[in-house]
């Protein structure tokens, strides 16, 4: 055994020397095919699987419910091509961090970093983990709710391995990525495909008079808007690992534009295949259609179902923390987190301060009763800070019109997404205000209360306390500060 | 944030993962041998040779790895990254573990009441007077505030009026009556939008003289011929039964059909010819009909009069009672053993087909199709053959009518029912209680209107299922069936008085001139607008009942040990090996007592709480359980604190019943089999 471990050490110590003339960095190994699949495999998660009927359920008929997941797929489309603008044109991680500090300065970029950092990755990462242990201990539990703590200790599992996955290699992060998105892909065309024979065999009562029974008023129609744009949140996902794209001025917008139409077309023929074998109500009522699906369709093979929609979960909690991962490091670099959470590995050449952060408060979140309530009232800054990035689109237009813009979307494009996205911080806000709306709000400002301090005047005693700290947590984890940083 | 930070390190580690540096640590620590393994002090000298300078914060990588590598560092990281793989490998393990000592979960028929509903009598909805679809989803906000899960509809199958709807003329369509399949189907829907399951009755025996089948087989068309026992009755220019069946209304079961020229059999009115379930066709109809059904999104099946399903085909004559009566005058059914005509052999394998057609809709997750089999005057033995064998399953089970075909009000008779049926259902299946029925009088006209709340407590505390009869929960009675223009025999009537929903015209039941059946008389006061701000009412006690029994984990998974079976009481206790604490469930039919449960259950404090009572007076009061005042009708459900487990007293062990074995484990707050 010592032996074995010996000779594995030596090659081990081989890889990294091999590695050693590469300057301590994050290393471009992100590809046009990883980046699709970084794309389509965080938008893809689970819901599309489990419970796509928030559309419907606002339409009430399939012609009204397709129509509106396409044109949430163009309008996705179109944001993403203003972050593809943005992309380009600063080529730094981060996704909007680094957008809002160039256009606005570094309290509305501090602001964002702050509350995606301590809130909306987090506990979306927790979220994602949460359903996909759901959803693997469920067919144990046929007929109840799997006890709390089996969907605790199988999520804290899981985003202990991601974690550790992804501090470990970035290489590996990204096969893992690209494994799992293909295992999407798979059940995604076997569920489109035996729809479509489905359809050639003649199953298409429930398309006849798709437009009838709809209930097509503004409020109906804005509320499925706004839940079917979330099915394609994610979007922007490859523009925090912006550095890490092979050519990014080349791959990033690629990836953009075929991944999400990709998603697109995926969801929109998924509906499809939906509905050749179920009803409106029936869809409405499936506790996990993609399962009602595979057992009408797929059975005595329906196992294949579950099976991969859990490898679609995982996937997707894989790519969020892949990207999350490069917010805190990015925020870290600029002075807005602690600065240890910039450094990086010095034999991995991986982010891993940054992600381990990332780890363990999402941990953290899983801990305590429900987290989707809080969830849900966060949801509303998503959309603000994306508003806010493409509104610094057309600012910096104006105010930074020296930098160079490989790619220029016409003007009426980020105008479009800017106000879509002020409708849709809107939208849940008025139809069903609340208090926490309010809370939210004040946590997002309270991060002022750090910012001041420590970022803004850099008190003294604040570093004295961190030093120490900071040189111990280096030496423990073998980080350093990034070299040649961009800054 | 510092512990963050802190905890930051732990999982740091990982990134070092299965590489130990030694390699380099080794090579550069062995110069350095002069330096201690010390690294608490960053102020430490490294090795002048080498002059690296001292590690800093921010610290370049030349700087780091001279430190990196020493032990004091090393040996952390690594037992930092080993520790968070074995955390991971716990907590998958710790998955697993529970995922392998869970019990079986309990399934939605399972965990929360029935409430069985008499459509035409329920609500009407378009003021015609009868009770439709529209109206049940009108109440549907009712019903969930009663905390029942499951809604039972009994017939509403399109069928002439015989026999209460019982002869179906389509069993694919709803009764002009109750509404259009539209008003079912929207009806499934908001009954599942509420978390709620939906099931119906099933009657395979026999169809309406009207149905399609007859009329073809009548005819001898084709495969229908033989949908119907037909046979040869003539004789001689007469007619003469082709043995001595009689139906269950009396007089012969064989009726000569003209067209056919041949007698066909009914067990029931002759409006109703039985089918003939030995052929095929027949059981591949049924099948599709459930199918049906099944894919309008319904739940589960009452299947009804199972017993008559099947007839013995030899025709022989059934043995009189009453040997030394005149053949010629025996036209009374109870007049003959039925052993030719009830519970064949071959029909329990019709209800494992029915329960296999059920099984294939079973698949999706959180769709099990429930199958209950109504089996009322069956002996208790074959009563239990519907729960089926360990490895073919048949229904779920059978409704339990025990407790509401009792006449008298007696704790003896009541302590006998429930441990008829706990001491002869088969181990592992699901016990259920059944208060009421359309075909029995109502509680509190059978027993008295002061055995409603004790009744309704007994159901809701014993282990299994309640099943509630719409208006048991307001305690209503039985009508005096006046003025009818249908023929309808007048003692089934009395159930199925409209419910009672508020004190205007009709009890709130109809908005028309003239409700189907009268509301019993006392509707001004008994009713559920009145109830509901009525503190102490029967409605009020139901919801509380409902309530607790949603969460309280003894009540559902619990053991059972009755302490009290004989005399004018009832007394039982329900716990759980690892909950610290039990309910003692009394209940008292006859005169004023006092009862002394200290010598009977052993670990019982001196004194207890009250925590749900009959009566309101004693409701959150403490009891002496050395002489617990009993009166007329009262029931009490005493919660206290207890570490001594009935079901391990050899005393009373034998007696004890639990449905699937499980315990209570405090510290992680779950179920598991492990005792």
């Amino acid at each position: 055994m010592e032996e074995t471990s010996l000779r594995k050490r030596r090659e081990d110590e081989k890889s990294i020397q091999s590695n050693e003339p590469k300057s301590t960095n994050l290393q471009k190994e992100v590809g046009l095919v990883s980046g699709i699949c970084i794309i389509v495999g965080t938008i893809i998660g689970s819901g599309i699987f489990i419970s796509p009927k928030s559309v419907l359920s606002n339409t009430e008929a399939v012609g009204p419910c397709l129509i509106i997941w396409a044109t949430c797929g163009v309008l996705a489309t179109l944001g993403a091509l203003c972050f593809a603008e943005l992309g380009t044109m600063i080529t730094k991680s981060g996704g909007e961090y680094p957008y809002l500090m160039e256009a606005f300065g570094p309290i509305p970029a501090y602001l964002f970093s702050w509350t995606s950092l301590f809130v909306i990755k987090p506990t979306s990462f927790a979220i994602i983990c949460l359903s996909f242990s759901e959803y693997v201990s469920a067919p144990f539990y046929s007929g109840c709710k799997p006890p709390e703590l089996v969907v605790k200790c199988l999520a804290a599992a899981a985003i202990l391995l991601i974690t550790t996955v992804n501090a470990l290699s970035v290489r590996l992060g990204s096969y893992v990525q690209n494994l799992f998105t293909a295992a999407k892909l798979v059940i995604v065309a076997i569920i489109i495909i035996s729809g479509l024979v489905l359809l050639a065999q003649g199953n298409t009562k429930n398309f006849e008079n798709s437009f009838e029974g709809s209930k097509l008023t503004v409020g109906a129609i804005s509320l499925a808007f706004y839940n079917g744009l979330w099915a394609y949140d994610g979007w922007n996902q490859l523009n925090y690992i912006t550095e890490e794209l092979k050519n990014p001025f080349r791959n990033l917008p690629l990836a953009i534009v075929i991944g999400i139409p990709l998603v697109t077309g995926c969801y929109i023929l998924m509906n499809v295949s939906y509905f050749t074998v179920m009803t409106t109500t029936e869809l409405l009522q499936s506790q996990a259609v993609a399962v009602t699906f595979g057992d009408r369709v797929l059975y005595p093979a329906s196992w294949v179902v579950p099976l991969f929609v859990a490898f679609s979960t995982i996937g997707a909690a894989n790519g969020t923390c892949f990207t999350a991962g490069r917010l805190v490091y990015v925020a870290g670099r600029e002075g807005h987190m602690l600065k240890l959470l910039s450094y990086i590995s010095v034999k991995r050449l991986t982010p891993a301060p940054a992600i381990i952060f990332y780890g363990i408060i999402a941990i953290i979140y899983i801990i305590p009763g429900n987290i989707n309530s809080l969830v849900n009232y966060f949801s509303f800054t998503a959309w603000f800070f994306y508003g806010l990035t493409v509104l610094g689109l057309i600012v910096m237009r104006f105010t930074r019109k020296d930098l160079e813009r490989p790619i220029k979307v016409p003007i009426v494009i980020p105008i479009l997404v800017t106000l879509v996205s002020i409708f849709l911080v809107l939208a849940p806000i008025i139809s069903e205000p609340a208090m926490e709306y309010l809370y939210c709000v004040i946590f997002i400002l309270s991060g002022l209360l750090f910012y001041f301090p420590f970022v803004h005047y850099k008190s003294g005693w604040a570093q004295k306390i961190s030093n120490p700290v900071t040189m111990y947590l280096q030496m423990l984890m073998e980080v350093v500060p990034p070299e040649d940083d961009p800054k | 944030m510092a512990e963050d930070e802190g905890r930051g390190g732990s999982l740091a580690l990982r990134p070092k993962g299965g590489y130990t540096n030694n390699g380099f640590v080794q090579s550069e620590d062995s110069p350095s041998t002069v330096a201690p393994a010390d690294c608490s002090l960053p102020v430490l000298a490294p090795p002048a040779a080498l002059d690296l300078g001292q590690p800093y914060a921010g610290m370049p990588k030349e700087v780091l790895l001279q430190f990196s590598g020493r032990t004091c560092y090393r040996l952390p990281r690594e037992l930092l990254f080993w520790l968070t793989v074995a955390s991971v490998l716990a907590l998958t393990a710790a998955t697993a573990a529970t995922i392998v000592l869970s019990p079986r979960c309990l399934d939605w028929w399972q965990d929360g009441p029935m409430y069985q509903i008499y459509p035409r009598s329920f609500r009407d909805s378009d003021g015609d007077g009868d009770g439709d679809l529209p109206g049940v989803l009108e109440k549907l906000d009712y019903l969930a505030s009663l905390h029942v899960k499951t809604l039972w509809l009994t017939s509403f199958y399109k069928s002439p009026l015989k026999d209460f709807r019982h002869g179906v003329e389509d069993f694919r369509e709803v009764d002009p009556m109750f509404g259009t399949m539209r008003d079912f189907e929207d009806l499934v829907a908001a009954v599942h939008d509420r978390g709620l399951k939906l099931i119906m009755d099933f009657i395979p025996n026999h169809t309406s003289d009207r149905h399609a089948w007859f009329q073809l087989s009548r005819n001898r068309t084709g495969k229908y011929s033989s949908y119907y026992i037909w046979h040869n009755c003539t004789q001689d220019g007469g007619t003469v039964p082709p043995n001595n069946w009689l139906s269950v209304y009396g007089n012969s079961s064989w009726h000569f059909d003209p067209v056919r020229n041949q007698c066909y059999f009914h067990q029931f009115t002759s409006q109703q010819p039985d089918l003939n379930f030995r052929s095929p066709h027949v059981q591949e109809e049924m099948s599709d009909i459930l199918r049906f059904w099944l894919s309008k999104g319904v739940d589960g099946f009452s299947l009804n009069s199972v017993k008559f399903l099947l007839e013995a085909q030899h025709l022989r004559d059934e043995p009189q009672v009453y040997r030394n009566q005149s053949p010629d005058t025996v036209t009374q059914y109870s007049e003959l053993y039925h052993d030719f005509t009830t519970t064949q052999v071959g029909l329990h394998d019709l209800v494992r087909s029915f329960r296999q057609t059920l099984d294939q809709q079973s698949r999706e997750p959180g769709r099990y199709r429930f199958l209950g089999t109504e089996a009322s005057g069956e002996s208790v033995d074959s009563t239990m053959m519907y729960y089926g064998q360990p490895f073919v399953q048949e229904a779920d089970f059978p409704f339990n009518s025990l407790l509401s075909s009792l006449d008298t009000p007696s704790g003896g008779q009541v302590s006998h029912a429930i441990m008829t049926w706990l001491q002869n259902m088969p181990e592992g299946k699901w016990p259920n209680w059944m208060t009421g029925s359309p075909e029995q009088a109502r509680i509190s006209s059978r027993l008295g209107k002061e055995y409603v709340n004790l009744m309704n407590l007994l159901v809701f505390t014993l282990p299994g299922t309640p099943i509630t009869y719409y208006g048991e929960e307001i305690g209503m009675g039985d009508t005096e069936a006046i003025s009818l223009n249908e023929t309808y025999d007048k003692s089934t009537l009395f159930a199925k008085a409209p419910m009672q929903w508020d004190n205007s015209s009709n009890a709130g039941f109809s908005g028309g001139v003239q409700a189907w059946l009268p509301p019993a008389d006392d509707y001004l006061t008994v009713n559920v607008d009145a109830q509901k701000m009525q503190p102490g009412s029967a409605l009020r006690f139901y919801q509380e009942l409902g309530q607790l029994r949603a969460g309280e984990l003894l009540l559902s998974r619990g053991w059972f040990c009755p302490v009290v079976a004989q005399g004018p009481s009832v007394a039982f206790v329900r716990e759980l090996p690892g909950m610290d604490r039990a309910l003692l469930v009394v209940g008292h039919f006859g005169e004023p007592t006092t009862l002394n449960l200290q010598a009977l259950v052993p670990g019982l404090p001196a004194h207890v709480r009250v925590r749900l009572s009959t009566s309101p007076a004693m409701q959150g009061q403490k009891v002496d359980t050395a002489a617990i005042p009993l009166t007329l009708g009262v029931g009490l459900l005493l919660d206290y604190a207890t570490s001594t487990l009935l079901h391990r007293d050899p005393a009373l062990s034998h007696s004890c019943f639990m449905a699937s074995h499980a315990c209570y484990s405090p510290m992680l707050g779950i179920l598991h089999r492990s005792c």
